[in-house]
């Protein structure tokens, strides 16, 4: 027999629940999801087409609630996470194991029974991955860890296209590699500038361990791999002009941006223009770059 | 089998009163979202008949 932990003072509002899926990050996967789906051959009936994104946002509310569920203690000592539910004290860690688990099983279940098998499989896997790879085992053990983190959030648009077609081509593997590779300097940018709140934490984030320089170079590095992967689906004839000259073109700025900050050897934070700017195109490159994929298969295909 | 902690059971008016406001807007959007389950269920296994027929 045990005795339930719950506190009444601590019955989690729905709000915090809500809360507990970090809705942000979802808006990105559901997006990169969507992009999967409508960039994929062939056709999906809207209902269906529907239920693959619900079940994916589930599926990644669901790896969220458990990431936050392992994560409490690091939540706690950082200014950016410190009012979530479970460091703040609203909620107890019961519950949010409860709620993660549950959602990812529902939303494996709803993908299996109303898609198809194949993409409740791979959901299932990006779950597994984010969850205990990267939360539990990663995070906490290698500088790496974004690296690997990214892998996580590139399964949205390779389960959407599985949902269209029930298979796994080059195309979709070369959409989970643009995010793959778009993650580190994405994350390192934002890193580098908030980079106290990292080491307070722990957290042997590139920039804490191996130096500022270093994840400079790193970040300029990844930019170049990054453009091969955006600019691959033209070069092998997978999309038309219009995404060949938005992914050169965005490519080309994202690099320039990258390699500013490679060259940049600012040790103040407030300072760090060029990891600002990074930062803030990163985050309309990647949608512009899917945005233009679809526009291009809308148009061309 | 989990028995309640009574050590954290005693609850004040103002408490009960928050705890209770809190159960019912969890059960109404509990209630939102099985309804909302019930339609998508109905429409997925309307177009799944539906395509298996065609």
């Amino acid at each position: 027999m045990t005795i339930a932990s719950t506190s009444p003072h601590k019955l989690a509002s729905a709000r915090d629940l809500f809360a507990l899926t970090k809705p942000r990050v979802m808006s990105l996967v559901i997006f990169t999801a969507i992009c999967g789906l409508l960039a994929a051959p062939g056709s999906i009936h809207p209902v269906i087409g529907f239920t693959a994104i619900l079940a994916i946002s589930l599926g990644a509310g669901a790896s969220a609630a458990l990431n936050q569920w392992y994560e409490y203690d690091i939540d706690a000592v950082m200014k950016r996470t410190a009012n979530r539910p479970l460091p703040a004290g609203r909620m107890d860690r019961e519950t949010a194991l409860h709620f993660g688990i549950g959602l990812s099983v529902f939303s494996v279940l709803l993908m299996g029974v109303a898609v198809n098998w194949l993409s409740a499989v791979i959901l299932a896997f990006s779950i597994f991955f984010y969850a205990v790879i990267y939360t539990i085992w990663l995070k906490r053990s290698t500088p790496q860890n974004i690296v690997i983190g990214g892998a996580a959030g590139a399964f949205p648009p390779v389960i959407g296209w599985a949902a269209v077609t029930g298979d796994v081509t080059l195309m979709p593997i070369l959409l989970f590699a643009i995010i793959f590779f778009w993650t580190p300097p994405h994350f390192w940018a934002l890193a580098l500038f908030v980079n106290s709140d990292y080491s307070k934490a722990g957290v042997p984030m590139m920039p804490v361990v191996a130096g500022r320089q270093s994840t400079r170079k790193q970040v300029a590095g990844y930019s170049l791999v990054l453009a091969a992967c955006a600019i691959a689906p033209f070069a092998i004839g997978a999309t038309g002009a219009g995404y060949g000259a938005t992914a050169i073109t965005l490519s080309l700025a994202f690099t320039f941006l990258s390699f500013r900050v490679g060259v940049s050897k600012t040790e103040d934070p407030s300072a760090m223009r060029a990891e600002k700017d990074l930062f803030k195109f990163s985050i309309f490159y990647l949608f512009a770059l899917f945005g233009a994929l679809v526009a291009d298969r809308m148009i061309f295909a | 089998m989990s028995e309640i902690d009574p050590k954290n059971t005693a609850m004040s008016p103002a408490e009960q009163k928050a705890y209770q406001a809190k159960q019912k807007q969890r059960a109404a959007i509990m209630a939102g979202l099985l309804f909302f389950l019930v339609v998508l269920f109905y429409l997925i296994t309307f177009v799944k008949i539906n395509s298996s027929i065609s």
